[in-house]
């Protein structure tokens, strides 16, 4: 019994303090983002600056007007990123299922790049686009894989044929624009969070503020989903209605965040289990992934803006990291038998 | 507490086929029911039909007077337990974790942990004599120590009922005596029910209070095992002529098959 209470209790803290730590670092980097540049800006002067803790207009323009937005983003879409990842890597109980490889990006890559090359469609058109597309790739998924339930494994497959397929539309479409166009849609299409509205960068904060807890009550069930959809509903969980849920609040966030920074690729696949190896795996560990989610983006568009030469976007750079990282564990995982 | 389970004109199936048909079945109360058959006979089709995993085409499933189907789930699942047949374990969880992961029936949105629940997982730990392997990895576990974790989180769910989908299919002989033995002892000293789907024939007629023989998605026939079980149902429900003798150790019947070689035995069998 009381070893029982003492793992649990260990498990707790081990989770709390990883979660506090992590927390930490995501608003170091925030905040640093927003010190470098052209002109350098001292840390007590960014966060005096960013919170309205004083008014310098000098200083109030750099940080509040030129820096801040960028900064939010990527602290943000990291965010959603991290949790969506997490979400379906969890429901689908596969390390490779994130919805970046599944077919919800491309989904909203594609309508977004429609809008870009057949519309000729402004910022706030785009990133309306990618939402749609988010969505309508989400329920075509759901749709062909459903059969009497959804099994993860039809999910991804099917998640993958229809992302390869979506992916092959863009060619062409690209291919067949104009230049200004294409090279228009090209950079949408590497995803970066220096290209975020103002109006898309609230909805996706307050999709977060909505959806972060709707996933953190989620939890519950989706710890019991995980055991397989008999054991969790000899558990007397909800299944359907639940997965639904879960679907759902990730694929909205995944949505609203292509919506603000386009397909920043990799992150929702490698967010997830570098928090989970973090906090442990039975820790939950929703806010840690986005977390680190946030940490990625944000360290990404440090080293996109001020390391390299010349800047470039994002995704450009969590590319570079996330690489590797998937070719290693489809190496690993094969290995393991379990198949991706 | 006692419970009545029982099976009511029962017809269940996927897609467009029906596995078990027509079928009327009492779970005896605080006894061990083992149910045996052919490959596709419905047998794992019956005990889900029971755990209310399948919606029946027709028919009902009623526990305690009230239709399951008509009942919340999450009540059903404080009475009746299932273990199904390849239940999932998510990668890198601890053996304490799954365990606690049984007590959800009992938990809410808002009393999310308890000391009950400590108590609940402790002694489902302990009776499954896995208290030790508590911190450690599920992968790390041999396959008759990852069974026990999976029976401990059935026993944290804490019901009456418990019914298991082959638990022993991956076991070695010795691993199945010593599960079997377990849920014997959980049955003897809790006087839980227990439902067990088995393939081993021998096994089944040891540890059965009630055997249910099923072929073609009915009942071929049930009862104790010694009324029950002779050649002619052996041969009927599987297809395979053999001779039924007493088993030297509990005196249940012992199935022994013919085959079409080593003949020289039958000589024996019919001199004796």
């Amino acid at each position: 019994m009381t070893a029982v209470v003492a793992g649990r209790r260990t498990r707790r803290r081990r989770a709390g303090t990883v979660t506090v730590a992590l927390a930490v670092v995501a608003f170091a980097l925030f905040v640093l983002t927003m010190m470098v540049g052209s002109f350098y800006v001292s840390a007590w002067d960014v966060i005096t600056s960013a919170f309205h803790l004083r008014d310098e207009p000098s200083v109030d323009f750099i940080v509040r007007d030129l820096r801040l937005p960028t900064a939010t983003a990527a602290l943000a879409v990291g965010f959603a990123l991290g949790v969506s990842g997490m979400l379906f890597q969890k429901l689908l109980g596969n390390p490779l299922a994130s919805p970046d490889f599944v077919g919800i990006s491309s989904g909203a890559s594609l309508f977004a790049v429609s809008s870009i090359i057949l519309l000729g469609a402004g910022s706030a058109m785009v990133s309306a686009s990618a939402l749609a597309g988010a969505l309508v790739s989400a329920v075509l998924i759901y749709l062909l894989a459903w059969r009497d339930g959804i099994s993860g494994y039809r999910f991804i497959l099917i998640g993958i044929g229809l992302s390869e397929f979506m992916l092959s539309i863009i060619g062409y479409l690209v291919a067949h624009a104009e230049l200004y166009e294409a090279r228009q849609a090209m950079t949408w299409l590497v995803g970066t969070v220096g290209q975020a509205g103002s109006t898309e960068l609230r909805t996706l904060l307050v999709a977060l503020v909505v959806l972060v807890p709707v996933a953190l009550l989620l939890q519950r069930p989706l710890r019991v989903l995980e055991l397989g959809d008999d054991t969790a509903n000899a558990l007397g969980a909800r299944v359907e209605l639940s997965r639904l849920a879960l679907i759902a609040v990730s694929i909205v966030l995944i949505g609203f965040a292509t919506a603000v920074a386009g397909p920043v690729m990799f992150v929702a696949l490698i967010a997830g289990p570098i928090a989970q190896r973090m906090v442990g795996h039975s820790g939950g560990g929703i806010i840690a992934a986005g977390l680190v989610g946030s940490i990625i983006v944000l360290g990404a568009d440090l080293v996109a803006q001020h390391v390299v030469p010349v800047a470039l976007p994002t995704g450009v750079i969590t590319g570079i990291i996330g690489a590797p990282y998937l070719i290693w564990l489809l190496a690993t995982v094969n290995r393991e038998g379990r198949g991706g | 507490m006692t419970h009545d389970l029982r099976a009511k004109n029962l017809t269940l199936g996927y897609s467009d086929v029906d596995i078990v048909r027509d079928l009327d079945v009492v779970i005896p109360d605080g006894r061990i029911t083992v149910i045996v058959g052919a490959n596709a006979c419905g047998k794992s089709t019956l005990l889900r039909g029971l755990a209310r995993l399948l919606r029946p085409r027709s028919g009902q499933v009623i526990l305690d007077g009230t239709s399951v189907h008509d009942l919340k789930s999450v009540e059903v699942a404080k009475v009746l337990g299932l273990l199904p047949q390849s239940p999932v374990a998510p990668d890198g969880i601890t053996v304490g974790d799954l365990v606690g992961r049984g007590r959800y029936p009992h938990q809410g949105w808002f009393r999310q942990w308890s000391s009950e629940d400590d108590r609940a997982v402790a002694a489902a730990l302990e009776a499954t004599g896995t208290a030790d392997l508590a911190d450690r990895n599920i992968a790390e576990l041999s396959g008759g120590q990852r069974q026990r974790v999976w029976v401990a989180m059935a026993l944290a769910q804490d019901t009456d009922l418990l019914l298991l989908d082959e638990p022993t299919t991956f076991l070695d002989i010795n691993h199945q005596v010593e599960l079997l033995d377990l849920l014997t002892d959980l049955n003897r000293e809790s006087g839980k029910t227990i439902v067990i789907v088995l393939h081993d024939l021998n096994l089944a007629c040891r540890y059965a209070d009630h055997i249910i023989a099923m072929k073609q998605g009915a009942i071929l026939a049930e009862g104790p095992p010694i009324d029950v079980i002779d050649s002619a149902v052996v041969t009927e429900v599987f297809g395979l002529a053999c001779e039924v003798v007493p088993d030297p150790v509990s005196g249940t019947p012992m199935i022994v098959p013919r085959g079409r070689h080593h003949a020289a035995r039958e000589t024996v069998s019919a001199a004796s």
